[in-house]
């Protein structure tokens, strides 16, 4: 049998074992994400889409930082019960600005896409000093450190804001160089809760589904 | 390259191996003990007594990196290193690089793990580690790819037997995967932004994060099971034209599947289809793989009275058969719509990593330990007590979760007469504390296993040295491994 | 013999091994019966008193929708019973074990007798009660079937533990299959409304 023949030449040569997996092994990635990675609609911002503040970026690196995305989702499926619960379905365009994305595997808690004016400034600060103040029966664990360290405590805000320019999101020099300003006198909670209250904000409960 | 000479000084390098599988055992117990830790944190979770390193969301990346870099990579490594040498006949190539990469790697996820603990976290599943650890990782494992198929090209025997393919298959694709998934841009030395934003990234992260688990933990043990089930059977593999064709057929099919862990999520429908579709392709492979396994051992059932490590093995493959049928079936779009974000996926993750993973590599442990350090094991009876804490602990995980999963997610669904909501999610959510109570107990009941597992192979090595062996003198193509 | 299943499960075993009972009987005589239980219970159960399913309010539903999930859980336990028997059979010639398909529903039966027993709970439809007996009878299942399967069908204790391990394979993959199924139909609008 050939087929054989051809494997016995495969099983018998290092070098072409090796290319061999490799060679299978990447078609899947070059048909399916590649492309995907120059898709021009998965790059551009929707309407409504504006890039995180100082602030907020603090904050979502915080969220990234405490591991809550393993616990909430921020990806509102086209769902009949998910549209009625948490609003609006989430468009690709919302996230072009998401280094890393935040969509999570997991709704331990509550999905947050749409969270951004949903509850008040308070609300969300008791609750994560102690959820269980505002959520009687809530799993979540309290975060009360974040009241107690200051936002731009690494004092690299105006770096991350380099950075990500870098990677294209419109800042510009004097938006970098007020960075540190902007976070004065604000605690990492106030980061966080800034951060949730932008959340979503793309598109109004009035809007299409 | 048929060989007659062999020099009477050249031993199998196997302290390395040893080494590994002490730290494999080490990292098995320390990772399960967060895991039963972050378990009763769901239940209870004052448990973190307000210290930001005890958070939920701290310690679950250490609990998912502990396992996966630190018991499955450090086996991985062992078996291959072990493994490649005997199927090669020839010792390992470049000895002092595999101890290094042995050690550094140890490192790598100690370090790795703190790191996780004082908030580095890149934010991506199974990619948490900042960018000082993603490069590190990749020097690691160009090392132990040289070490590997520098031991493959000098081999003795012309034939390059099937599990070194499938532990090939690991190094390059999860090599291919890790730097694809770590482009970044670092900001400091704790902190980098990942090169693609959004959709993009999502459909990056996927691809790395379902192959992962494909081609690490799947394809990896694969290899183990391929070299190990034989040589406990006393048998050769049932079909050596059924593992050729499933070890492509699970090379290619398997990198297309990530996508099912985006259905309807803002993604291209088209790239979500695929990956359905290729998902349900792959159960073939998948299945032909553990049919090749069921069918050698069960020949050599009445190994079986003597031998713990073989009964490890055969329940692994019976959950293996569970874990690749569940994938694709929660991979239909349908299915998923119930499934997705709810504690099923954290089931079929565990039928999986406590099924097949850590029973395989159990009963490899528990028939390769004996003969490192050529002594019998310590306890045949603990062996077998093991046996049933990790069937009874697997099962109850995964009964609990199921229950928790399909009933959150159709709960979450759930709408009333007049098409409203029926329940709020604070009410589903309170009503899952009993299912994780009995998760717990699971977990404690599997940690107590592995607790067992860990005393006695160290009762077996204590005070024992590794054994040196010869490789063969005569190598033909059809010489016995 | 259901006594002797929980006191002394080795003397069951043995008297069962000595008969041979023919498929039709053990199916029409005791598992139609015995598969009839669970649901009929569940229908009982869930109209008197609800499911109750946590923190939430008891959820009371409409008599036809009990009565389509109880037909639905009744035909999921004869398929779960008759598909097992059959695959206990298809495996029997690699196991060396008896092939008789009557032999096989009765081992079946043996094994699933402490659920069907366990399943008087489903008066009381509270989830977590329910997992609360049902686990315990569930691991008291899987002990039978570890320790019966060799006996009744005459292979060595060895053969057995790789047969009944094979079984739990089959058990497993079946019941995700039947939750999958299930997830679908509900879906498609066989159940109470899902907004999806």
């Amino acid at each position: 049998m050939s087929g054989l023949g051809l494997h016995k030449k495969l099983e018998e040569h290092t070098g072409l074992l090796i290319f061999g997996i490799l060679f299978v092994s990447s078609i899947g990635g070059l048909v399916q994400v590649l492309p995907s990675l120059f898709q021009e609609s998965l790059q551009t911002a929707t309407e409504n889409t504006t890039v995180y503040s100082p602030l907020e970026l603090m904050g979502r690196d915080i969220y990234v930082r405490e591991g809550c995305s393993v616990c909430h989702s921020q990806q509102i499926r086209p769902l009949l019960a998910e549209v009625e619960r948490y609003g609006p379905y989430s468009r690709a365009g919302e996230f072009v600005y998401d280094r890393p994305f935040l969509w999570g595997s997991k709704r331990t808690g509550p999905d947050l896409h749409r969270i951004g004016g949903k509850y008040s400034d308070e609300w969300h600060r008791l609750h994560m000093i102690n959820p269980r103040d505002v959520v009687p029966r809530s799993i979540m664990p309290a975060y009360p450190w974040l009241a107690e360290r200051e936002a731009n405590g690494s004092g690299d805000i105006d770096k991350r804001l380099s950075a990500l320019r870098k990677l294209g999101h419109p800042y510009s020099d004097e938006d970098i160089a007020n960075a540190g300003a902007a976070l004065e006198g604000k605690t990492e909670l106030d980061a966080v809760v800034a951060y949730l209250q932008k959340l979503g904000t793309a598109y109004g409960h009035g809007d299409t589904p | 390259m048929v060989s007659e000479e062999n020099t009477t000084t050249e031993y199998y390098h196997d302290r390395v191996v040893t080494t590994l599988v002490m730290c494999s055992i080490a990292w098995a117990v320390a990772a399960m003990a967060v895991g039963v830790y972050v378990a009763a944190e769901l239940v209870w979770p004052s448990l973190d007594f307000g210290q930001p390193w005890l958070s939920f969301g701290r310690l679950r990346p250490l609990h998912t990196n502990g396992i996966v870099f630190g018991f499955g990579v450090s086996a991985l490594m062992g078996t291959a290193f072990y493994s490649v040498q005997r199927t090669c006949h020839i010792p390992l190539f470049l000895p002092k690089l595999a101890w290094f990469t042995a050690i550094a790697w140890q490192l790598g996820v100690l370090l790795g793990g703190l790191s996780l603990l004082a908030g580095m976290n890149a934010g991506k599943e199974y990619a948490e580690l900042e960018w000082p650890f993603d490069i590190a990782i990749a020097v690691v494992w160009v090392c132990f790819a040289i070490v590997f198929f520098g031991t493959i090209a000098r081999r003795r025997i012309k034939p390059i037997y099937v599990s070194n393919w499938f532990y090939g298959g690991l190094i390059i694709v999860i090599a291919m995967l890790h730097i694809g998934n770590s482009l970044a841009i670092p900001v400091t030395l704790f902190k980098s932004y990942t090169l693609f934003a959004g959709a993009q990234d999502a459909i990056l992260q996927w691809w790395y994060g379902h192959n992962a688990v494909g081609f690490l933990l799947t394809g990896g043990f694969l290899g183990m099971m391929y070299y190990f089930l034989p040589k406990q059977a006393e048998r050769p593999i049932w079909s050596y034209r059924l593992s050729i064709v499933a070890f492509w057929a699970f090379t290619y099919s398997y990198i297309w599947a990530g996508p099912h862990h985006l259905h309807f999520n803002a993604i291209p429908d088209w790239v979500q289809s695929l990956g359905m579709v290729m998902s349900l392709i792959l159960l073939a492979p998948s299945w032909a793989t553990m049919i090749n396994g069921i069918m050698t051992v069960s020949s050599a059932w009445e190994k079986l009275r003597t031998d713990p490590a073989l009964k490890f093995i055969v329940l692994s493959l019976a959950f293996y058969g569970l874990a690749t049928f569940e994938g694709p079936m929660m991979a239909i779009k349908s299915v998923n719509i119930v499934s997705h974000f709810t504690d099923w996926t954290i089931g079929h993750v565990h039928s999986g990593a406590l099924g097949w993973n850590a029973l395989i590599t159990f009963g490899t442990f528990y028939f390769l330990v004996p003969r490192l350090v050529g002594k019998e094991l310590h306890s045949v009876k603990l062996a077998n007590i093991h046996f049933w804490l990790a069937l009874a602990g697997t099962m109850l995980y995964v009964l609990a979760m199921w229950g928790a999963g399909v009933s959150q997610g159709l709960l979450w669904l759930s709408l009333d007469e007049i098409g409203e909501l029926r329940y709020s999610f604070r009410d589903i959510m309170a009503s899952m504390p009993p299912y994780y109570l009995l998760r717990l107990f699971a977990g404690l009941i599997f940690l107590g296993g592995t607790v067992l597992m860990a005393f006695n192979l160290f009762k077996t090595i204590a005070g024992a040295k590794t054994v040196q062996v010869r490789p063969p003198a005569v190598h033909g193509a059809g010489a016995s491994l | 013999m259901l006594i002797w299943l929980f006191f002394r499960p080795n003397q069951a075993f043995e008297v069962l091994s000595n008969t041979s009972p023919t498929a039709n009987a053990v199916f029409f005589k005791l598992v139609i019966w015995l598969a009839a239980i669970p649901p009929v219970l569940a229908y009982i159960g869930g109209s008197k008193f609800g499911w109750r399913l946590g923190a939430a309010e008891p959820l009371y539903l409409a008599q036809d929708v009990l009565l389509k999930i109880s037909i639905a859980y009744f035909a999921a336990l004869l398929f779960g019973f008759v598909s097992t028997a059959i695959i206990a059979k298809w495996m029997a010639s690699t196991y060396g074990a008896r092939l008789s398909l009557g032999i096989h529903y009765a081992v079946v039966t043996i094994v699933a007798a402490p659920l069907v027993i366990g399943s008087i709970i489903h008066l009381y439809p509270d989830m977590f009660i329910n997992v609360l007996v049902l686990v315990p009878a569930l691991i008291w299942s899987m002990f039978l079937l570890y320790k019966g399967l060799p006996i009744v069908l005459r292979i060595s204790p060895e053969r057995g533990m790789l047969m009944a391990s094979s079984m739990i394979g089959y058990l497993l993959v079946a019941f995700v299959c039947l939750l999958g199924v299930m997830v679908v139909l509900w879906g498609r609008g066989f159940g109470p409304a899902v907004g999806i």
